[in-house]
């Protein structure tokens, strides 16, 4: 008080530090209200994924996808009547940064699994790193082939499509509608070769010729050098298999140069997100999308959507909000069948795991194969809807289960053994 | 061989922009002394600042307006900031101004949200003038235009204005212009303004050919510093002719090894440091 009085009633610094003080200490004499019983500790799922980067806009909805998953279940009991936690790490879109961030997850906060990851290289990293700690790795984004194939081990799963799945979601339409000359501008690391690898095998299994391609670095602001190699081969399709920003500066670019006009642009993966940060003139082409929120003939999907956005503000869930959400409901079922959080069981309760209508919100309801734990996600191969307000940016033409295009176990060459 | 020349001069257009990205760089760093590492976060507010503005200004005036805008978010930085950092060591304003691009970054997250925006750009500048030479659009020869109108227009501040000719007193001798009576402070509050409004003007204009992210800064910020050491720190006409180069370097090597056309500009940029720090038109001294 007599502080107070000294500075003329005015709280001056001592003061301020003096109630900062108190107020903490009175919040430990009245902690908030617990909702769970006090023994009851969290089941915490580290998420590893990009929150700044190239990947930042897709890493964030699987963030999202995986907190308003984990909401869900939190007022349905949680995981074996303890609630959930998802603990959010930025790997800025690199594998070291990934497993630094996964290995203080592990030491500081002891998360029980980990979930995440949106760069192909970082998910490989952290599915590693996982197998060696003997936790449980649900990937959510990383689409390279090798992640279920020749390198997969038995405490990886994936809720995305291989980049074989996606792949030959529209390759024979592509083919089929537009031509057999292909080039590809492919960014310059595993997820852009896998995706290559894949259609350049699917295109000239369909009897189609690859006349050019060009690696790009990741984060390339300017495309202009590249397009005039493009154009120069005369391809019938310009197959664009590019992530993140890149993609839409690209298509900006595209469209600046009328090269869309010449040939027709295509790819695998093109996203909700991407679609909306481009201008309408820049909306076009032909894709393999992973999820779509408009399902109508399918129940539960349009409920989904909606309570989504409502808890988002406005924002409509992505294929990239799906994974995220689905991963958490996956790991949840297949511990709550396990009757356990280890990791062993819970990944032995996961091999065989169909997704209930209301997780899987597609037509078919899609498997985590036992062979290499690679969930069969259908594909929505269709066209943006050019003049579409959002979030209605997406014309989906067919739906592809994911079990009819997937290569058979023995052809992803996966081999799992578990910890003894 | 067609292909080859087509690159080169599409280079050229590359580096008239990486070129206008580089002035207000260069102008800060040359009489603030100061290595703005939050000139991308400029640029990408501004870019922000003008996807607002469209709706009800257009795009030619927000192209004016939003510069502006990001000028005077400029002033209260030096004020606040960056002013308290002159007469320290160099180090101190590198890591102020890191630490400000990554705030300014998560503001932009925070208000405008982390999915990127679609800035649209005129119609009729949003195609190529020619079916032959398709990569000359009416966008890239505006930018390309801006970037010569406003550097001579720079150029002639400098020269002929009180104001540019105490910038360049200032960039060669600070203390003995501010022992003959020029208020140093608000010369360079001034001077550094300026700076951002370039750093604004880029950043638009970038916005309409890559996504508009709060991220956008990061992927054009190293080019120019790349251009600016090529060019010659302090230098103008080094930045200008510095960011030809490397826009021209790498466009070619896209004709003949795509993979390394990011690379190629850090290769030039080890040659350049190696046989002559201070750059092509850098003053004797600077880096050296």
């Amino acid at each position: 008080m007599s502080d107070q009085n000294k500075s003329g009633g005015l709280i001056d610094r001592r003061g301020l530090i003096k109630t900062g003080a108190a107020l903490g200490a009175a919040s430990l004499l009245y902690p908030p209200k617990p909702s769970w019983g006090a023994s009851e500790t969290p089941i915490k799922i580290g998420m590893v994924d990009s929150t700044t980067g190239n990947f930042a806009v897709l890493g964030q909805s699987a963030i999202k996808g995986a907190q308003f998953a984990a909401a869900e279940l939190n007022k349905k009991g949680g995981i074996l009547s303890r609630p959930v936690q998802v603990l959010v790490e930025d790997d800025a879109g690199s594998p070291g940064t990934g497993v630094d961030k996964a290995s203080r997850l592990l030491d500081q906060s002891q998360v029980d699994f980990f979930t995440g990851t949106t760069n192909s290289a970082v998910s490989l990293s952290i599915s590693q790193f996982a197998a060696a700690h003997n936790k449980l790795f649900v990937c959510s984004g990383g689409h390279v082939d090798k992640l279920t194939g020749p390198a997969c081990n038995w405490a990886t799963f994936r809720t995305c499509s291989t980049t074989w799945i996606m792949t030959s979601g529209n390759s024979g339409t592509l083919v089929e509608k537009f031509g057999k000359k292909w080039y590809f501008l492919t960014t310059d690391y595993a997820f852009g070769h896998s995706e290559q690898d894949d259609y350049t095998k699917q295109v000239t299994a369909l009897g189609g010729t690859i006349v050019g391609g060009a690696l790009v670095p990741v984060g390339t602001p300017d495309f202009s050098s590249y397009l005039i190699q493009a154009r120069a081969a005369k391809p019938d399709v310009l197959c664009l298999l590019l992530a993140g920003d890149d993609q839409i500066n690209a298509m900006k670019q595209i469209t600046q140069f009328g090269i869309n006009k010449d040939m027709h642009i295509a790819g695998a993966l093109f996203e909700l997100e991407q679609i909306a940060a481009l201008p309408e003139e820049a909306r076009y082409g032909s894709w393999s999308f992973e999820w779509y929120w408009n399902q109508p003939k399918v129940p539960h999907v349009l409920d989904f959507a909606k309570r989504f956005a409502a808890a988002n503000k406005g924002q409509y869930p992505s294929a990239r909000v799906w994974f995220g959400y689905a991963s958490v409901h996956a790991i949840a079922l297949a511990a709550t069948a396990a009757k356990s959080t280890d990791s062993v069981k819970v990944a032995k309760a996961m091999e065989g795991l169909t997704l209930p209508p209301e997780v899987a919100l597609q037509p078919t309801l899609p498997t985590y194969r036992p062979e290499d734990h690679q969930l069969m996600l259908g594909m929505f191969p269709g066209t943006v809807n050019q003049h579409g307000k959002y979030p209605d940016l997406i014309n989906v033409q067919a739906y592809v289960p994911g079990a009819t295009i997937a290569q058979t176990p023995a052809q992803t060459a996966c081999s799992i053994s578990y910890p003894t | 061989m067609l292909v080859i020349l087509f690159n080169a001069f599409n280079g050229l257009i590359q580096g008239a922009f990486y070129a206008l990205m580089a002035v207000g760089l260069s102008l800060i760093l040359g009489l603030n002394g100061v290595i703005n590492f939050a000139h991308g976060g400029f640029m990408a507010m501004a870019a922000y600042f003008a996807y607002t503005l469209v709706p009800y200004v257009g795009f030619w005036g927000a192209l004016i307006i939003a510069p502006i805008m990001a000028g005077g978010v400029g002033y209260v930085v030096e004020q606040l900031i960056v002013r308290r950092l002159y007469l320290r060591d160099p180090l101190y304003s590198l890591l102020a101004t890191f630490g400000l691009a990554l705030i300014i970054q998560d503001l932009l997250r925070t208000i405008w949200g982390a999915q990127g925006v679609p800035l649209a750009i005129p119609d009729f500048l949003n195609q190529p003038l020619s079916q032959v030479y398709f990569f000359l659009t009416g966008y890239r020869l505006f930018v390309v235009a801006l970037a010569i109108i406003s550097t001579t227009g720079l150029f002639a501040v400098l020269r002929f204005t009180r104001l540019g000719i105490r910038i360049r007193a200032g960039n060669s001798d600070l203390e003995t212009i501010a022992a003959v009576g020029v208020n140093i402070y608000l010369l360079r509050s001034a001077n550094f303004v300026l700076g951002i409004m370039f750093a604004g003007l880029a950043g638009i204009l970038a916005a309409g050919q890559i996504g508009l992210t709060p991220t956008m800064g990061d992927q054009l910020i190293m080019p120019s510093f790349v251009a600016i050491v090529v060019g010659g720190v302090g230098s103008l006409l080094g930045s200008l002719v510095g960011g030809l180069i490397i826009g021209v370097a790498s466009g070619v090597t896209a004709a003949v090894y795509p993979a390394a056309t990011e690379v190629i500009i850090y290769v030039i940029m080890g040659i350049m440091l190696v046989a002559r720090p201070r750059g092509l038109f850098g003053q004797e001294g600077l880096l050296e």
